[in-house]
């Protein structure tokens, strides 16, 4: 199964990631559609210290956030791995018990439909968005058996799984 | 192998489905009082509010059962159970024999003892029996009063005003959410209920509840009216008590099994007596925050517990990490907050407590510590990150290096790099090498 990673030192905060998630997430597919539809990015580019830090669903394999749902609308597929509450006959009813047990708080509000908010691993895709869209190569989208050899080498251990 | 589960909610579905993945041969059955498919008791207050129709309540898919080879019988109740014959005894008078049997069957609503309340009768909301006699009685008449201003009174309270009801909310305590919130937590959440025009008598004791009078009784117009310490009157078509659950501990009584106000369980799930299991409302675990044995009665919690049930039943060794007893979130109107741990705590528990406050925004957040280590959290307005927070409870991890961070609106996961981050990545790596 694959994985969103991040070298930590080689993120700007240039956003990038940001609008191209809310872009592919719009109607329009566009990063000014997007902004018009009011479209907010599920890749959160936050900070410590100044300094950038993305922060993005990791889909868990054992995702206290489908623990908590009680609407049953987060759920974690067994083929893909991806952990979303959307698509599913059990519709997401914004109880925000997600946002509690996430503890990555990788889980927002969509203030549009009132339901939790969060990376689907742009399921149109072959590369999600974010990675796809990153100048600075700060995002990666590798197997996790890649990732876990990457880590026993110094450069590899700049690497921190995020997604 | 014969895996018997009694109650098909939270923690009986995710014990019969965490089953099923561990063992494909088994014979596993579910049985429950309620003759219906798994519904998120959580959903009644979107039901009654018309949100949410009786199909949209369930949690899982609807041919859960059959895809996962899981036999059922419903609209069961199991009253008694021989430990020695490792058998169940239904109400029906059949037996049903286990060799591994889950004790999942929640809590049911109180009733105080209101004076009168035997004359007005008492209407509380567990199930969806509850929720249809509510619907039933709110075609009478448009005034509803709710005894109770804790999580499940607000939320049908919020939901009888979605509705178009009339909705007055009586709490004894001095604020609404007495368990969860503080008074100023509380405060924000009750300015926003009233909003849409629900009124809110805190700090009243229920002095009477007095049935319709006279003629009023034959007519459709019937109004109860509850008294309350004061002597206001508050009329009502519906009265709806919500103070509080107890636990379903009956079946288990006489087996020798240890039974607190809860089913005594050790971390593997196990009660006192062999091959018998509990999990969610119905047993006690241990508090993650004051390391005491007591209820734990959410959600999350009774679908961890029943996974970890379904390992151990299942011959996994899996111990169950101790759980937040409290830990709730809420958006009744428009504020969304959390609470976890010793949310209510303030300084003169000998504990830490660092607050921001905004009024004007709706905004306000609490964290109680005690020597560096987070034990308690309030977020109200703005929730973003609040796991972050929660999570640190969970670790009862030393905070010291990021204390004066914790309550910036900018304070997310990346503070806790490199530091703890970095020390779970190289335990990560130990582990995979
Ligand atoms: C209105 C409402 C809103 C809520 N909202 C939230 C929320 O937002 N977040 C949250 O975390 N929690 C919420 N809760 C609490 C949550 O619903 C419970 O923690 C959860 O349902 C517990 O699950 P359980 O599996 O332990 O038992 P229960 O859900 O109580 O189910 C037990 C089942 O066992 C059956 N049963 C009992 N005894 C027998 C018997 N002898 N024979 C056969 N069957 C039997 C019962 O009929 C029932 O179907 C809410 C509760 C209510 C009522």
């Amino acid at each position: 199964m694959k994985e969103i990673l991040l070298d930590y030192d080689k993120c700007n905060g240039c956003m990038a990631c940001a609008q191209a998630c809310a872009a592919e997430h719009s109607e329009s597919k566009t990063i000014v559609g997007a902004i018009l539809e009011g479209v907010r990015p599920r890749i959160f580019v936050q900070s410590v210290d100044g300094k950038p830090f993305p922060i993005i669903c990791r889909h868990c394999e054992d995702a206290p956030c489908v623990d908590a749902c009680m609407a049953g609308a987060m759920q974690k597929d067994p083929e893909t791995g991806v952990v979303t509450n959307e698509g599913h006959a059990e519709a997401c009813v914004g109880c925000w018990m997600c946002i509690m047990a996430c503890p990555y708080g990788a889980v927002d509000r969509d203030y549009r439909s009132n339901t939790a908010l969060k990376c689907d691993r742009c399921p149109e895709r072959e590369i999600p968005a974010c990675v796809a869209s990153c100048p600075n190569n700060a995002l990666f989208y590798t197997d996790v058996n890649v990732y876990a050899d990457a880590r026993r080498t110094a450069e590899g251990r700049r690497l921190l799984a995020i997604g | 192998m014969r895996y018997l589960i009694i109650g098909s909610s939270a923690a009986g579905i995710k014990a019969a489905e965490t089953l099923r993945g561990l063992d494909r041969e088994a014979s596993i059955t579910v049985l429950s009082e309620e003759n219906e498919p798994p519904y998120s008791r959580c959903l009644l207050p979107e039901y009654l509010s018309g949100k949410k129709s009786r199909e949209e309540l369930t949690f899982r898919a609807g041919n859960f059962f059959k895809d996962n080879n899981i036999e059922t019988m419903l609209g069961e109740r199991a009253v008694y159970v021989d430990p020695a014959g490792q058998e169940v005894i239904l109400e029906s008078g059949e037996a049903v024999g286990y060799d591994k049997l889950l004790v999942a069957t929640g809590a049911s609503s109180t009733c105080p003892p209101l004076p009168g309340i035997d004359k007005v009768g008492f209407t509380g909301i567990r199930n969806l029996d509850d929720a249809d006699l509510i619907l039933n009685r709110c075609r009478s008449g448009n005034k509803a009063v709710v005894i109770g201003g804790g999580f499940v009174g607000l939320e049908t309270a919020y939901a009888l005003n979605r509705r178009g009801l009339d909705v007055a909310v009586v709490e004894l305590a001095p604020h609404i959410l007495a368990l969860q919130f503080d008074a100023t937590a509380a405060e924000i959440l009750a300015n926003d209920m009233k909003q849409s025009g629900i009124k809110i008598y805190a700090g009243t004791a229920t002095r009477e509840l007095r049935p319709p009078e006279g003629l009023g009784r034959l007519g459709s117009e019937a109004e109860n009216t509850v008294v309350l310490d004061d002597g206001t009157e508050l009329k009502a078509h519906l009265v709806l008590t919500c103070t509080g659950t107890k636990p379903n501990v009956e079946l288990l009584v006489g087996t020798g099994a240890e039974i607190n106000r809860g089913i005594v369980v050790n971390e593997y799930m196990e009660t006192t007596v062999p091959n018998i299991y509990a999990a969610g409302d119905a047993c006690e675990s241990t508090d993650l925050v004051s390391g005491e044995k007591g209820l734990t009665p959410i959600w999350p919690n009774a679908v961890i517990q029943g996974k970890t049930a379904a390992y151990n039943m299942a011959g996994r060794p899996r111990k169950v990490s101790p759980l937040l007893g409290l830990q709730n979130a809420v958006e009744f109107r428009e504020v969304p907050a959390i609470a976890a741990g010793l949310s209510t705590s303030g300084p003169q528990d000998g504990l830490e407590i660092l607050t921001v406050h905004q009024p004007t925004r709706g905004i306000y957040r609490k964290i109680v510590l005690e020597e560096n280590v987070i034990k308690g959290m309030i977020f109200v307005g703005n929730i973003q990150n609040a796991g972050v927070i929660a999570a640190l409870i969970r670790k009862q991890a030393d905070v010291s290096k990021i204390k004066d961070k914790l309550l910036d609106y900018s304070f997310n996961y990346g503070y806790l790099w490199p530091g703890m981050v970095k020390k779970e990545l190289e335990e990560m790596e130990a582990e995979a090498v």
